[in-house]
């Protein structure tokens, strides 16, 4: 199967690889995995004050899809607020990517692990305020 | 009566094989836990029966329901021998598949948090005798894995056998994976 140029841009330079301090109050964490494929992915958005995202790292391991997607939704949620960040659809991944119907799942990964993201994020805020 | 009548009782010709479950394929118990030398003989057995080069004087439709045979016997033997698989065609008999299937992914994050462990230190692992002991861990794990699946289903507790099997999908790949590197080398810095 022939890659996108895209994910094989994204795959031999992916961006924003790394780890954020999950500890870290302004920190959201999220893990998600895929057991058919034995895919996992991390997905870390640091958010400042103003509930905008101020950075995001990811790590992934998978196949070039899920390298690609992480890599690039950690570029798309970069200086995006939570509601916004939780409002990317798997498919404008996919799309973006020209992934093939059998890669779809990696794009949803990336969606899911955001999502989760965020969710962590907003329970520690909840939690320190509560 | 067999219900998997693979041959016509009249005039023993070979019929088209039957929409049965994997177990029944293979005339052993519909169970997680299983004999596997029983399994290996009913396999070979039935490869016998059903093996194409018996057929080859027969008619073309024969031929063509030997080979149907033939390939249904070796998925079910592939499916029930390795346990990953068996417990996942197991649940998705029973109604209550491992992972939903309009679901892909997981959040359990006790699991994730150790497949993400063990894949950095296989990734940060250069020397053989380190991927060496990682590979004896993941194994143990799976073991470990297999009985409590084992476990789950002999109490009858479906949602545990799930999750666990679940674990052992990611361990079953991590193998896979260590298997593939150790074919190809790590390349230089």
């Amino acid at each position: 199967m022939a890659y996108s140029e895209r994910v094989v841009d994204h795959y031999e330079n992916p961006r924003n690889i790394g780890s954020l301090d999950k500890n870290a109050q302004d920190v959201g964490t999220g893990l998600v995995g895929a057991p058919a494929c034995g895919d996992v992915m991390k997905l870390q958005i640091k958010v400042n004050e103003h509930g905008i995202i101020e950075d995001a790292k990811f790590k992934t391991f998978g196949c070039g899809s899920a390298i690609a997607s992480s890599s690039l939704i950690t570029e798309w949620v970069k200086g995006k607020s939570l509601d916004e960040a939780a409002t990317i659809k798997n498919t404008q991944i996919a799309q973006h990517l020209a992934l093939p119907p059998v890669k779809i799942h990696c794009s949803v990964l990336a969606e899911d692990a955001i999502k989760a993201a965020v969710a962590d994020y907003r329970a520690k805020q909840g939690h320190k305020a509560g | 009566m067999d219900a998997r009548a693979p041959f016509c009782h009249a005039c023993g010709t070979i019929q088209p094989p039957r929409a049965v479950d994997h177990f029944v394929r293979l005339g052993v118990k519909r169970q997680f836990d299983v004999d596997l030398r029983e399994l290996e003989r009913q396999y070979f057995g039935f490869q016998r029966r059903f093996h194409p080069d018996r057929f080859a004087t027969k008619s073309a439709e024969e031929r063509a329901f030997s080979l149907q045979h033939s390939t249904a016997t070796n998925e079910a033997f592939e499916t029930i021998r390795s346990p990953r698989r068996r417990a996942e065609y197991l649940l998705t008999l029973l109604g209550q598949p491992a992972l939903p299937a309009d679901a892909h992914t997981v959040g359990d994050p006790a699991l994730l948090a150790e497949v993400l462990q063990l894949r950095e230190a296989l990734d940060e692992s250069a020397e053989p005798r380190a991927m060496q002991r990682i590979a004896q861990d993941a194994l143990a794990r799976a073991e470990d894995c297999t009985r409590s699946i084992a476990a789950a289903f002999a109490a009858g507790n479906l949602a545990e056998a799930g999750k666990q099997t679940l674990w052992l999908a990611y361990l079953d790949k991590l193998a896979d994976e260590i298997r593939a590197r150790g074919r190809r080398p790590k390349p230089g810095p």
